[in-house]
């Protein structure tokens, strides 16, 4: 038997970043929406400070045996199973453990194939939108999060309207040392814009600054995430419907080639149909591209809108890469969690003159995951009366300088279904094949030097660079996999985030991003969530 | 709730302690031995009872379903490499010195160490060869944001990464006796898991200017 719970305007399948800011914005106009999480609904009061179940046992990360993915480096090979760039699945999704870098995008990363040209091997195009066109809504994500950053810090970045919210957060010693470093290499830096608030923001208190933080739910409630802000923000107005542990299955058709509904299973296995006006997908790039390719039908046999086989292709997932350096000054890079840091987008832009295209997000952060548990230096012993005496004098005295590659998007880069592997729903799991561009290798490299000369000047020892050798999804950032132009044959969906082939499906999360830049993406992500939100808002009104 | 809850027989927990005694030693400071790591990873071993302590820290959860499924798979899988991991190096040990690991010296429990350390992967039998300095430990790539996956992991490697888990976890999941982990180390973590479930812990004090970032006091509302 298959439940038909009643139609409503919009069904958003995820309630993660996107999902959660698109659900604030339809309801808020009035829609009646209802969202299908497949993960659970949990509380501030089931988080804690425990590093043993949050980082090591799946607390909040997918259980890799109950959501496994696969991945490989050629289509010639057998994939094996992965937790490739796993994401929370849960209300809230990754912002539920994050400490939420949100620095914006520049104008030029919407227009790099224009400023950098064509790159061999890839297919970098400009985005069908410019950075003026999404900054209203940045200042809109910025506001409703409360985030604490400094406008006008970062040189490189874009005009804003106003500045943010809340001032930025206190300057931690890591944050201290990059920005002695960088001054003294003159180059720019600029405190972090953090998901966070440094002093009271409307009526929310300011955020606590706990050890547990980065992979750790907020047991206070007083970080900035989609749980904490959108959600409740949602749930406000009497017009969402939020059932977690509802697991969308498939988007079935109606005989016109439209969404007619959402299948999907719920915590006791019972199956449901959802119908709607609208639908959205905010499932992240990945989970995403595996839902478009689960639904198959007669009209879209090699999955759904995806007549031009572009979905899940030229995926990207940045890299997360650094170099590490000890201190004879402590700096307890466990403070905050490792990462309420100090930024700089020095090597962000593009430059020719550099023999690579494009650049770079580089900041401070701890070792690793800078607790007890999970803090050690790349190279060092990890047993014996040598690896006791390294935790001794540098558990407190280490820090990293940190990189977010922008790999370029390929269009042999992709998600597709595993041939073989289950998830535990019994349905085909994602498989990633990713072979990374030499460009994605150069300006790895180039960036991680850069790291370590910011750490060489800040007076740091033994300086250990750990190249970014390969993409193994680390960064738990995803983008690409149904990319939007303005040219059918080239993109899967248009400038508004609605797909070409079916026009009541629209895409928010970073499925649309037709490059990754070299941003934390999630700022963005939200911002076009709500720019595509109020289209659908705007869009109806007219028909 | 059976706080003593145990998997090992004795001559395995034994043989546990003492390898976990040279994993992270005893000097001038306290190492494994005093944390009882061995009763972390005894607990752990014994079920799905203690998997996820409560955040408040009042008891554990209960867990349930696909969850509950998906933990017992990974204990057991432990467990066999427990069991499968103690007969082998008794076994090599016995070979080599005609006793078992618990009757070595600590230069020769080193020694085998190494050597099930070595077998463990082509790559660290190569990095053993190739640079003996960095291989004693293996080499490590830094965990940047994701989990180990330990299912993966041989028995030598999920001793080691037990054994650190045992030291420094928060004292609820068994180890870590009187946080002497996190003293040896010098992190000053909280007195209790309900110090940061209620908001009290706060790590401002380590900060290098719990007031302002620098800077911020002229430019922070400057139109761009
Ligand atoms: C530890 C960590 C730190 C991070 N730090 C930062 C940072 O500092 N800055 C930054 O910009 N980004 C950061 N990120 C990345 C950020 O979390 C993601 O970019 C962001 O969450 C993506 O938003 P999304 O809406 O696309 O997807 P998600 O937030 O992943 O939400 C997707 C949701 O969809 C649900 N879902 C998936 N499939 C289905 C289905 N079939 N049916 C129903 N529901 C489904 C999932 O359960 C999930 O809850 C971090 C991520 C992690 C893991």
């Amino acid at each position: 038997m298959t439940g038909k719970p009643d139609r409503v305007d919009a069904v958003i399948i995820g309630a993660g970043a996107s999902g959660a800011a698109a659900a604030k914005v339809l309801t808020e106009r009035g829609l009646r929406v209802v969202a299908l999480e497949k993960g659970p609904w949990r509380t501030k009061e089931s988080f804690g400070g425990d590093e043993l179940a949050n980082v090591n046992r799946y607390n909040l990360w997918p259980d890799p045996i109950l959501n496994p993915r696969t991945s490989r480096t050629s289509p010639e090979v057998a994939a094996e199973v992965d937790p490739f760039c796993p994401v929370p699945q849960m209300v809230g999704g990754g912002t539920v453990h994050w400490q939420g870098w949100l620095p914006r995008f520049t104008p030029n990363d919407f227009r790099l194939r224009t400023v950098a040209g064509d790159l061999a091997g890839t297919t970098l195009a400009d985005w069908p939108i410019t950075y003026e066109e999404l900054e209203p809504y940045y200042d809109a994500v910025e506001w409703a999060f409360g985030v604490s950053g400094q406008a006008g810090a970062n040189h490189f970045e874009g005009p804003r309207r106003r500045g943010y919210p809340c001032p930025p957060m206190p300057q931690s010693r890591y944050a201290e040392k990059f920005h002695d470093g960088c001054a003294k290499l003159g180059w720019n830096s600029f405190p972090t814009p953090q998901a966070a608030l440094s002093q009271p923001f409307n009526g929310r208190p300011a955020t606590v600054v706990s050890a547990f933080a980065q992979q750790h739910g907020d047991p206070t409630g007083t970080r900035s995430s989609a749980l904490n802000v959108f959600i409740p923000d949602a749930v406000a107005t009497g017009r969402y419907e939020l059932r977690p542990e509802s697991y969308v299955r498939e988007l079935v058709l109606d005989d016109r080639g439209r969404i007619k509904a959402a299948v999907y299973e719920d915590a006791a296995g019972v199956m449901f149909e959802q119908e709607a006006d609208v639908f959205l997908l905010a499932c992240g790039a990945v989970e995403t591209a595996r839902l478009m390719l689960m639904s198959t039908s007669a009209r879209f046999p090699g999955g759904l809108a995806n007549g031009n086989d572009l979905v899940g292709r030229n995926v990207t997932f940045h890299e997360y890469s650094a170099s590490v350096a000890t201190f004879d000054d402590p700096i307890y890079a466990w403070a905050g969690g490792g990462y309420v840091s100090a930024s700089s987008f020095q090597f962000y832009e593009h430059d020719a003159s550099r023999g690579f295209v494009s650049g770079g997000h580089i900041a401070a952060a701890g070792v690793g995951i800078p607790l007890p548990i999970n803090w050690g230096l790349p190279g060092k012993p990890t047993w014996g009366v040598e690896a006791k005496q390294v935790d001794r004098d540098y558990f407190n005295h280490s820090m990293a300088v940190a990189m977010v590659l922008h790999d370029m998007p390929q269009h042999d880069n992709r998600v597709d279904l595993d041939d073989t592997v289950v998830d535990a729903w019994g349905l085909p799991v994602a498989r990633i094949t990713l072979i990374p561009h030499e460009n994605d290798l150069a300006q790895g490299r180039f960036l991680v030097d850069r790291c370590g000369e910011i750490l060489e000047a800040a007076g740091g020892k033994d300086v250990t660079k750990v190249y970014a050798e390969k993409v193994t999804g680390n960064c738990s950032h995803q983008h690409g996999t149904a990319r939007m132009g303005d040219d059918p044959d080239t993109s899967v969906t248009d400038r508004h985030c609605r797909t070409h082939e079916v026009d009541n499906l629209f895409i928010v999360d970073g499925s649309p991003f037709p490059t990754a830049t070299g941003a934390n993406p999630t700022l963005t992500i939200m911002a076009n969530a709500w720019r595509v939100a109020e289209f659908i808002v705007t869009s109806k009104g007219n028909r | 709730m059976n706080i003593h809850a145990t998997f090992f027989d004795n001559h395995q927990r034994a043989t546990v302690e003492a390898a976990m005694a040279r994993i992270i030693p005893s000097d001038d400071t306290p190492g494994a031995r005093e944390a009882r790591t061995v009763d972390f990873v005894d607990r752990y071993l014994s079920g799905i009872d203690y998997i996820y302590a409560l955040p408040d820290g009042s008891g554990f959860e209960q867990l349930e379903g696909r969850r509950a499924a998906a933990w017992q798979q990974r204990v057991d899988l432990a467990r066999s490499k427990y069991v499968a991991g103690i007969a082998e190096l008794d076994r090599l040990c016995l070979e080599q010195h005609r006793a078992q690991f618990v009757h070595l010296d600590e230069h020769e429990q080193d020694e085998m160490l190494r050597r099930i350390e070595r077998a463990g992967t082509p790559e660290a039998e190569r990095a053993w060869r190739d640079t003996p300095a960095i291989a004693y430990g293996g080499p490590v790539e830094p965990a940047l944001q994701q989990t180990n996956a330990e299912a993966d992991m041989d028995f030598f490697n999920l001793l080691v990464t037990h054994t650190r888990q045992g030291f420094l976890a928060d004292p609820i999941y068994g180890g870590n006796r009187d946080q002497l982990g996190w003293q040896v180390i010098g992190f000053p973590g909280p007195a209790s898991l309900a110090e940061v479930h209620a908001g009290r812990y706060n790590t401002l004090d380590f900060f290098a200017d719990n007031r302002v970032h620098r800077g911020q006091e002229d430019n922070h509302d400057r139109q761009a």
